[in-house]
């Protein structure tokens, strides 16, 4: 199996599906998801706009209730958000009113003062962020702020994290910056990350597998396993392979 | 070449068009041959005499001492109260009604239930500027409340911020700079009441001064003298109530996000 020889399961869909009220009847999302990611893996879902894929990252967040079936992480259901399973979001989910210090804090402000100082200027370090402690959000560039966003979740330690088209709103040189420091911080944290990608590129050069969903109602389609080691050569032929497969299984054809 | 426009944008162009504007008044009141309408030279005379009779001081301060106070008990009692209402929505359910049929109505309309519980004095007076500032602060807090986007709330739920910790760090910092905003409306809504207000029932502040100037033998002058008066103090409590905004903690309600 993924994930590395005698890896521990981690989070477990058991056939999740999710629908919507609506108007005149009831919308269907989400069907028949069943899917294990292991501890330590980067797995990234993949689908075309409205699949289903922001909605099944926000039922693991405990954000949504499923429909039907359950979302386990350790044998737990999730029954409610938790500070040890931590959301990057799309849009700036880190608080404009607090210091980048302030924001890094947040999950860890239980903790003993010592502690604190110890974990914020480690992960500050980790991420790059140093000599900015004291900065505001919006004294700050979109790929900097997603930095910090990454820090507040990696500074709890959490089981899992979300993260949810994290580099959507930066540039493209800046998001492909930002997923190389991704890679070096999760080879280095050990993470379980699951990631909500609708960019085909990104997904191969993030994830240990990609999960493509179909068009709504979202239905695993397809787990592609990314055998590349990192740093990933885009241009090699295996890379190419990938991307012709995920393409077909998108339905969308390669050449333009 | 952007100092020298800078200077025609921000000194000339006002300064001119004040200039003219009192030459338009002065005229007026020669075509006019006004008697009792005061023009600009008088009107300054007047505004000597009020220094010079000390009596301008006291009831400015009477006027500010009232709306001071009415205004920092509406907003104790009204941004604590505009939170909880906002966040919960029970609260809201409970008192939204009452807070939004009681609003329209205005403050001048209380004067007389002011008189009858507080008699003619400063109870009344803080009374109604209590009234006139609290429907502005509670309102503008509760939307502000209501109007934390979703991801900061979710962050808030997700790092397991509940009660006061939660108000603490998430519901009061997102709502801060709508609240000044409405601090601000509700400060220039209470310097707009009081003026009535001591008109009608009340025997000092700058709003007497004007009732009492023209009782006493119609003298317009030191009517438009104070008009002024009240003017520049508005102007000076907008300045003041606006240094909120340069907190580093607000600053980012006020830029384009």
């Amino acid at each position: 199996m993924t994930g590395g020889s005698g890896a521990r399961p981690k989070v477990h869909f058991e056939d999740v599906s999710k629908a919507f009220d609506q108007r005149g009847g009831t919308l269907s999302v989400l069907e028949h998801i069943e899917l294990t990611i292991f501890e330590g893996e980067l797995v990234c879902l993949l689908g075309p706009s409205g699949c289903g894929k922001s909605t099944l990252l926000n039922i693991c967040g405990g954000f949504e209730r499923p429909t039907r079936g359950r979302v386990t992480i350790d044998g737990e259901e999730v029954d409610g958000p938790s500070s040890q399973r931590v959301f990057v979001f799309q849009e700036y989910g880190i608080f404009p009113w607090a210091s980048v210090w302030d924001n890094i804090v947040l999950g860890i402000r239980h903790l003993s003062k010592a502690e604190q100082h110890r974990i914020v200027a480690e992960t500050i370090e980790l991420v790059g962020l140093e000599g900015f402690e004291k900065a505001y959000p919006m004294e700050l560039s979109g790929g900097m702020k997603q930095r910090v966003e990454v820090a507040r979740a990696l500074a709890v330690s959490p089981d899992v994290i979300y993260m949810d088209e994290p580099f959507g709103a930066l540039d493209s040189l800046t998001r492909l910056s930002m997923r190389s420091e991704l890679i070096r911080i999760w080879q280095e944290k050990q993470q379980t990350i699951l990631f909500v990608t609708h960019d085909v590129d990104e997904s191969i050069q993030l994830a240990d597998r990609i999960v493509v969903l179909s068009a709504r109602p979202g239905r695993i389609r397809e787990v592609v396993e990314v055998g590349l080691s990192h740093p990933r050569d885009l241009g090699s032929p295996e890379y190419g392979r990938i991307k012709n497969r995920l393409y077909e299984l998108l339905g969308v054809s390669h050449s333009v | 070449m952007g100092r020298g426009r800078y200077f025609v944008r921000s000194v000339v162009l006002p300064v001119g068009v004040t200039v003219l504007g009192l030459l338009g008044w002065h005229l007026a009141c020669v075509v006019a041959q006004a008697e009792v309408f005061p023009d600009p030279y008088a009107t300054w005379l007047a505004f000597g005499e009020l220094v010079d009779s000390q009596r301008i001081w006291g009831d400015i301060i009477a006027s500010l001492f009232r709306v001071t106070w009415g205004f920092l008990l509406a907003a104790a009692v009204g941004i604590p109260l505009g939170l909880v209402v906002g966040w919960n929505t029970l609260a809201f359910s409970a008192l939204n009604p009452i807070i939004q049929g009681l609003r329209p109505i205005s403050p001048i309309a209380w004067i007389p239930i002011a008189i009858l519980w507080f008699g003619i004095g400063d109870g009344a007076g803080i009374y109604l500027i209590f009234l006139a500032s609290f429907f502005p602060i509670t309102v503008g807090t509760m939307a502000a409340v209501r109007n934390i986007s979703l991801v900061h709330q979710r962050s808030a739920w997700n790092f397991d911020l509940r009660g006061l910790e939660l108000f603490r760090w998430v519901v009061l910092p997102a709502a801060m700079p709508q609240i000044i905003t409405s601090l601000r409306i509700a400060l220039g809504v209470a310097w707009l009441v009081i003026v009535a207000a001591e008109m009608v029932g009340m025997d000092s502040g700058l709003g007497y001064l004007i009732n009492d100037a023209r009782n006493a033998g119609s003298r317009y002058d030191l009517v438009v003298a104070t008009m002024i008066v009240i003017g520049l103090i508005g102007i000076v409590l907008d300045l003041l109530i606006r240094r909120l905004e340069r907190f580093d903690e607000v600053k980012w309600g006020y830029v384009e996000r």
